[in-house]
């Protein structure tokens, strides 16, 4: 019953497609950089970067990058940004690419920008590397501490001929750190639990610089993980025991009261820092690592720790004393949790 | 029913391959960014004549940067897929066979995940490990189906379904090991994602695409006489033990190619073979190759509408398939049951 099969069948049916992917397929990766000099520079995930000597066309990839952006004066420049970079209300108008986790290359390269920042905390590498080999220069940010932040501004700063704006706002910002420092430096750590997601319960681990502002606002997290988001259950919070439950204004718009709104669930309202009402609501920018994250650090600090704020200048004199060794221990935590990736 | 000749074979593939090609066209001038046809046929034409400088840069990153090398991972992806799947439906003797439904995509998955732990920085090991984890899938769900001896359909079915959300379970597991940022970009390409171009040479994955489908093809007259009964194949002189180690292989490594490069996209398998059947009789002479194409197309369109509907935010690819494939599944499993 067997046909006897021609050799040349086998062939058609492959070659033919065959030919025409084979052309598609060689195209990867041959963009090369023809582009006007600049500097090369490696970026803070360790690729190096050449951008050019005159940024002209900023394209942000993230809400945090378009408010540094915006900081460093620099919104005349901002070609686009994303779906959800609201901060200032300005950054709404620009032109988008999309979401930060996906946004559309194409949209990208129509706005023929010469700059795109992204981050590690929220971009996908896999972004970075479809706009590298389209031979548009890309700067990753990674920021797992507040002062990393800092030196982030002052960088991208430098790299889009902003550099004297940058120092300043960062002389600005680390200013109002030190005074936060000032007051808080002997003052015990307050135990919280940060919530950045509700159901299922997600908080911030060691290396992100969440955690890292919750030490500057003088509290510490009461979760230790490597994992920067991890689950955790209730339980565990339970076994914990926070001092302070700490909440971002962002996903609880809707709900009003949030500390009323906690007593009613279960599983939380048996936690002891719900039941005194000790519930700390900070605005959004905690969850960015931009300019806006000091002030959220500042908010924070005046909630967990109403009495430092109160005017009492014998106390600012003692602590001034211990403001080195904090500086130093801030520092001894910073090499313990290297921002490797 | 007209007796199939190599002139007709030759013909249905052109035919196929002519809609390729026009889809093709469409979705090079699909996309975010504006660009008119006659600029893609420019551009193309001076990429072709050597004149590169020409191009404007961005019509140059456009077309040869992003729609391009997307079009042809679609292409590699859907004919490999789709292959795979025809072949799994031979060697199971089961219409609703199908890499994905079958696990073997998962399995895929964690070996190419599993293998990039390992050893990060050499080409082609995610391809390597994904063949391993499709086989030693395929392997383990054709034993776990069989039951007194015999290939049963709906054990089959469970065996896949439950490796399935094993290895899903595991590669959750692998993924609490992994820094928040490959976190996000392993859930994307678990998704079936086309966005991101394979590192490794792309050549070279086409070249052993082409060997893998063709060497399917080679087995096809058998897998015509297998599918009457394995008995009566084995009188008529077929060697039904090679004929199968042939096809096994094959299809995990078809599946292992398109995990690798273009995670998971699920019921490509299914939808094509199908469809090819419908249209185009079962021999499997004709279905191999149609099937191929097929896929090519259905992905094609299928990523072009992923990254055209939502813009300027992007769908995985695996979300369009599914939403197309998985009513198609049901179909298929209630018109067995009758």
């Amino acid at each position: 019953m067997r046909k006897p099969q021609p050799w040349r069948l086998r062939i058609p049916a492959a070659a033919g497609i065959g030919v025409l992917l084979l052309c598609g397929a060689q195209l990867n990766g041959q963009m090369a950089a023809q582009r006007p000099a600049g500097k090369m520079v490696t970026d803070e995930t360790g690729r190096r970067v050449m951008v050019p000597a005159e940024v002209k066309r900023i394209v942000t990839l993230a809400p945090d990058l378009t408010e540094t952006i915006y900081a460093l004066g620099l919104e005349e420049r901002l070609a686009g940004d994303t779906e959800i970079c609201d901060t200032p209300p300005a950054a709404k108008m620009k032109p988008h690419v999309g979401t930060p986790i996906s946004p559309n290359l194409e949209a990208i390269v129509a706005l023929h920008p010469d700059f795109v920042l992204a981050t590690t905390s929220i971009n996908r590498r896999e972004t970075v590397d479809a706009l590298r080999r389209l031979g548009i220069a890309v700067y990753t940010s990674n920021p797992h501490t507040v002062s990393g932040m800092l030196d982030s501004i002052s960088q991208i700063g430098e790299l889009t001929g902003a550099g004297e704006r940058g120092a300043a706002v960062v002389a600005r910002l680390r200013a109002r750190l030190d005074a936060l420092h000032t007051r808080l430096a002997d003052l015990p750590l307050v135990h919280v639990l940060f919530v950045v997601w509700e159901d299922p319960l997600i908080t911030v681990g060691q290396n992100t610089f969440i955690a890292d502002a919750l030490r500057w606002a003088g509290a510490e997290s009461i979760i230790l993980s490597k994992q920067n988001w991890p689950r955790v259950g209730l339980e565990e919070v339970m076994r914990l025991q926070p001092e302070y439950i700490v909440l971002t204004s962002a996903h609880l718009k809707a709900e009003g009261n949030e500390s009323a709104d906690l007593q009613k669930r279960s599983g939380w309202k048996e936690l002891r820092a719900v039941e005194l009402g000790h519930v700390a609501v900070v605005g959004e920018g905690v969850d960015r690592p931009a300019p806006g994250l000091i002030d959220a650090i500042e908010e924070l600090a005046h909630v967990l720790h109403p009495d430092a704020f109160k005017v009492n200048s014998d106390h600012g004199k003692m602590r001034l004393r211990n403001n080195a060794e904090f500086h130093a221990a801030v520092a001894t935590t910073k090499e313990l949790c290297p921002c490797a990736l | 029913m007209r007796p199939l000749t190599p002139r007709r074979i030759a013909l249905i593939c052109g035919l196929l391959l002519a809609v390729l090609f026009g889809v093709v066209v469409i979705a090079l001038r699909m996309g975010a960014y504006p660009i008119s046809l006659l600029d893609i046929v420019m551009t193309l034409f001076r990429e072709a004549t050597g004149r590169r400088d020409d191009i404007p840069l961005e019509f140059w990153q456009v077309v040869f940067g992003l729609r391009l090398p997307r079009i042809a991972l679609g292409i590699m992806v859907g004919a490999a897929l789709a292959t795979a799947g025809a072949g799994f439906q031979a060697l199971l003797r089961n219409p609703l066979a199908e890499p994905y439904v079958l696990g073997v995509s998962s399995g895929a998955a964690l070996g190419a995940m599993l293998s990039l732990m390992l050893a990060p920085h050499i080409a082609g090991v995610i391809q390597v490990g994904a063949f391993v984890g499709a086989a030693a899938t395929t392997a383990t769900v054709y034993f776990l189906g069989r039951r007194g001896g015999q290939l049963d359909s709906a054990t089959l079915l469970l065996a896949g379904i439950i490796s399935a959300s094993f290895l899903s379970a595991a590669i959750m597991f692998l993924g609490t090991t992994m820094n928040a940022r490959d976190q996000r970009g392993t859930a994307f390409w678990l998704m079936g994602d086309l966005a991101s171009p394979p590192s490794f040479a792309p050549g070279w994955l086409f070249f052993v695409l082409l060997v893998t489908i063709g060497s399917i093809y080679t087995t096809s007259s058998d897998l015509n006489l297998i599918l009457t009964g394995e008995q009566e194949a084995r009188h008529l002189g077929v060697n039904v033990n090679r004929v199968k180690l042939v096809v096994y292989i094959a299809a995990s490594l078809l599946t292992g190619l398109a995990v690798s490069v273009g995670g998971a996209i699920g019921y490509v398998g299914l939808l094509v073979p199908h469809a090819m059947r419908m249209l185009f009789g079962t021999d499997y002479r004709l279905l191999i190759p149609t099937s191929a194409i097929g896929g090519a197309i259905i992905i094609v369109v299928a990523d072009t509408l992923a990254r055209t509907v939502v813009a300027p935010t992007e769908l995985p690819v695996g979300a369009m398939t599914a939403l197309a494939g998985a009513p198609v599944f049901i179909y298929l499993m209630r018109r067995r049951v009758r």
